[in-house]
């Protein structure tokens, strides 16, 4: 049933949404290339060059990639442990209440939050120093703007599980996991092989959509590798945004070159994906 | 003889606990900005004081004028796009290639804010909107338009049209049918769509900061100025202005606050 | 008796679904239950089956009391509505399902699903996902999950009930077929008349929480053959008004 509204409805959305995402890749392109800018020379590599030679975008893509891979992982094995141990524990009273508390805080908060948790002075390291297990402060281990990320590994996985619960309890019930189990307990599976066998593999597999979205969320985050990161190891975004506030103008068509690789990675990640669905 | 926890009361503690584990977050923030004085290796802040939050509520703090901005400025947002991209979902939705179209609608879905605003920066600087307030709501329509067709695309499906199609086959013109069967049909997804759509705009930092160079003082910036600054009370109490709407969504119905994207 | 389940009784909430029912199974034997939706029939398999526990009662199998044993002992499968093909494995790997947990040999494995694929004219269908078969196939490859383990009790919950009338008839040819050939002991519940008077003499009607059981077709339809009394009077009175010589008539 077309409309006469349709085509202009239709225009409106690509001005809104193709439109601006196409011009920003094109320009940082361009800008890339040398093409425009404030110190543009025409055409050159130079950029591309230095970027994808130096290995500080490729530690950046990889350090990235890991920690949306750990946290991700993390939170499922948790969430699917919780899930699989009661999976109704979420759907009514208290608990379908309170699990969403957590959602309600944005990436700058969780930030704070972790900071004032996991830092040397936070409260992790006042508990651990009124049980005696520190001396000071000094003796408490790096777990914030530390290379290894665990701060910022922490605060994502703390963000995501939560929404992976409600996504595997959702699940749960839509597809009927619960049958599918008695159905395999009367064909005489044990605890251990109900779960193994036929929970873990429903759950994961109509989640795998969302939890590679959410993992490609987590690799295009902002907020809290600002301020969990560690200036040696920054992640993507982190490291786009750097060089293009800093005073060296030399460093903004370095930021460029990285925006458009990150482009391609995530595109062409969301393309895999969403081709997959339509196959499956 | 022993008397054994009854395993119903034994469960209420279990939930309890959970609960509380999971609610913790917002009440630690909540405790953190009533707090003064925080000194290694105190486990609590040394005193409390509820001067943060007089200060907020009597005006005197500049987080008065960010509570109301970000709630402006995220409410208009959400206005706008809630009512564009319903419209423009019904376009996708019943389009041949709507697959394609919904793939269009996913990219800048799935692309870093952040990194869209340092690709467009140029632009919003040629159109004098980068430090500016339009630029901000700009930028912010930006990355909320694609969530809202996406949301709005499942809305219709076959059993909407059908009912459609069935006003139209009893008389009712365009206009009624909108009216009198689509309206109630949509109104709960719209309203969850306009809180959803809310919560990205409100919840946005990175983005903003780019294109608005400042001048945007939304809650998420006092946030991380405060941060900046090393007073972690005042980033507690503009964290926890930042978790209200939320909370209080959550109470009203939980669908406002979560959606799944796939 | 292979099967026998005495006073079995059940309350959800305020509601008492069963009120002591008592059924008895004998080796290879097989009882239809009719009746309403809501009358109990789902509760009585689940509870048969380990999936619920009784309030009250006792089952015995092959003279063990196994009212408290867990599902995976009691060698009683539980057939749903749906035929619930595990989605993420092909229709091979569903039917091996149940050797798989008890970890026999892969060439084991490979001879028993192969037969049970051809008894089931699935041969072709092996490797193919659940969502790419047909509700016939898929409720076929369903069964062969469930035979191939020989299973001490069968119990089937309206299993044709989502199926077009003529699969639904092949379906049904099908498992009088396997039964016959494989001595399966099986519960075969229904709500429709016909199908439960095709799949056994003996009939279990359930109503009022209860269970009253016809040990032929006889006692069955003089007690309870009201319904089907009408159904054959309508049908002659149709023949007879519109003047068409019925093709049998008795």
């Amino acid at each position: 049933m077309r409309s006469r509204s349709q085509p202009w409805l239709l225009a409106l959305f690509a001005l809104l949404t193709v439109a601006p995402l196409a011009a920003g890749i094109l320009y940082a392109l361009a800008y890339s290339l040398g093409l425009t800018g404030l110190l543009n020379t025409g055409f050159t590599l130079a950029h591309w060059q230095a970027v994808l030679g130096a290995g500080v975008f490729w530690q950046a893509l990889w350090f990235s990639a890991a920690q949306a891979v750990g946290a991700i992982s993390l939170a499922l094995a948790l969430a699917l442990v919780v899930v699989l141990w009661r999976p109704g524990a979420f759907q009514t009273g208290l608990l379908s209440f309170a699990i969403y508390l957590p959602l309600t805080l944005p990436a700058i908060v969780v930030a704070f939050l972790a900071f004032q948790g996991l830092s040397k002075s936070g409260l992790l390291s006042r508990i651990a120093y009124a049980l005696g297990f520190i001396g000071g402060l000094e003796q408490f281990p790096d777990l914030v703007n530390d290379p290894a990320g665990i701060g910022i590994l922490l605060a994502h996985a703390g963000m995501a599980t939560p929404f992976f619960i409600l996504l595997l309890t959702q699940l749960y019930e839509q597809e009927r996991v619960a049958a599918y189990a008695d159905l395999a307990a009367t064909l005489g599976a044990t605890r251990r092989q109900r779960i193994l066998k036929v929970q873990t593999p429903l759950l994961l597999r109509r989640a795998f959509p969302t939890v590679v979205l959410y993992a490609l969320f987590v690799m295009s985050a902002y907020e809290i590798p600002l301020l969990l990161g560690s200036q040696s190891r920054p992640m993507v975004t982190v490291l786009a945004v750097e060089k293009l506030q800093r005073y060296n103008l030399a460093d903004i068509p370095q930021a460029y070159t990285i925006s458009v690789l990150y482009s391609v990675v995530v595109i062409g990640a969301t393309l895999w994906l969403l081709g997959r669905q339509k196959t499956q | 003889m022993m008397k054994t926890i009854p395993e119903h009361v034994r469960n209420s503690w279990r939930r309890r606990l959970l609960a509380g584990l999971l609610a913790s977050p917002l009440l630690w923030l909540a405790l953190l900005s009533a707090g003064r004085q925080w000194p290694y290796p105190a486990l609590l802040p040394l005193e409390w004081t509820p001067e943060h939050w007089s200060r907020l509520l009597t005006g005197r703090s500049d987080l008065a004028f960010s509570l109301f901005f970000s709630l402006g400025l995220s409410g208009g947002v959400a206005v706008l796009i809630t009512a564009l991209s319903f419209g423009v979902s019904r376009a996708v939705a019943y389009h041949r290639r709507r697959r394609y179209w919904l793939l269009a609608a996913y990219l800048p879905y799935v692309f870093s804010p952040v990194i869209l605003a340092a690709c467009l920066q140029y632009f919003f600087l040629r159109a004098n909107l980068a430090g500016a307030v339009a630029g901000v709501f700009v930028a912010q329509v930006l990355i909320t338009m694609p969530y809202g067709v996406i949301f709005f695309t499942n809305f219709w499906n076959g059993h909407i049209r059908s009912l459609e199609q069935l006003a139209y086959t009893l008389g009712s013109s365009r206009w009624q049918a909108t009216l009198y069967v689509l309206w109630p049909a949509a109104r709960g997804t719209l309203l969850t769509g306009f809180f959803q759509i809310f919560l990205i705009s409100w919840f946005e930092y990175g983005l903003t900061q780019l294109i608005g160079l400042g001048k945007a003082p939304t809650l998420t910036i006092k946030v991380f100025q405060y941060v900046q600054e090393a007073n972690l009370f005042y980033a507690a109490l503009a964290g926890t202005l930042l978790a209200l709407p939320p909370v209080v969504l959550l109470w009203i119905n939980k669908r406002f606050v979560f959606s799944r994207m796939l | 008796m292979l099967l026998e389940a005495v006073d079995i009784a059940k309350r959800f909430e305020r509601e008492e679904v069963l009120a002591g029912v008592n059924v008895s199974l004998p080796a290879s034997g097989m009882l239809s239950v009719l009746g309403r939706s809501g009358s109990g029939k789902t509760t009585l398999l689940k509870i048969l089956a380990g999936l619920e526990s009784p309030d009250r009662g006792k089952i015995v199998l092959d003279g063990e009391d196994i009212t408290h044993w867990q599902p995976q002992k009691r060698g009683i499968v539980y057939l749903y509505q749906e035929p619930l093909l595990f989605p993420h494995l092909n229709v091979f790997e569903n039917i091996a399902f149940g050797l798989r947990l008890r970890a026999w040999a892969e060439a084991d494995i490979r001879r028993e699903v192969e037969a049970m694929l051809a008894d089931l004219e699935l041969s072709d269908q092996a490797n193919k996902a659940p969502h790419q078969l047909s509700g016939g196939q898929k409720q076929r490859a369903a069964f062969g999950r469930a035979l191939i383990i020989r299973p001490r009790v069968l119990l089937l919950d309206e299993p044709f009930g989502a199926l077009d009338a003529e699969t639904r008839a092949n379906m049904q040819t099908l498992f009088l077929r396997l039964a016959e050939a494989m001595q399966l002991t099986a519960i075969f519940v229904t709500h429709d008349l016909k199908e439960a008077l095709a799949m056994s003499h003996r009939i279990g009607l359930m109503q009022s929480g209860g269970l009253k059981v016809y040990e032929n077709r006889r006692d069955f339809l003089n007690e309870a053959g009201a319904g089907v009394q009408q159904e054959m009077n309508f049908w002659l009175n149709l023949f007879e008004t519109e003047a068409i010589a019925p093709s049998n008539p008795r």
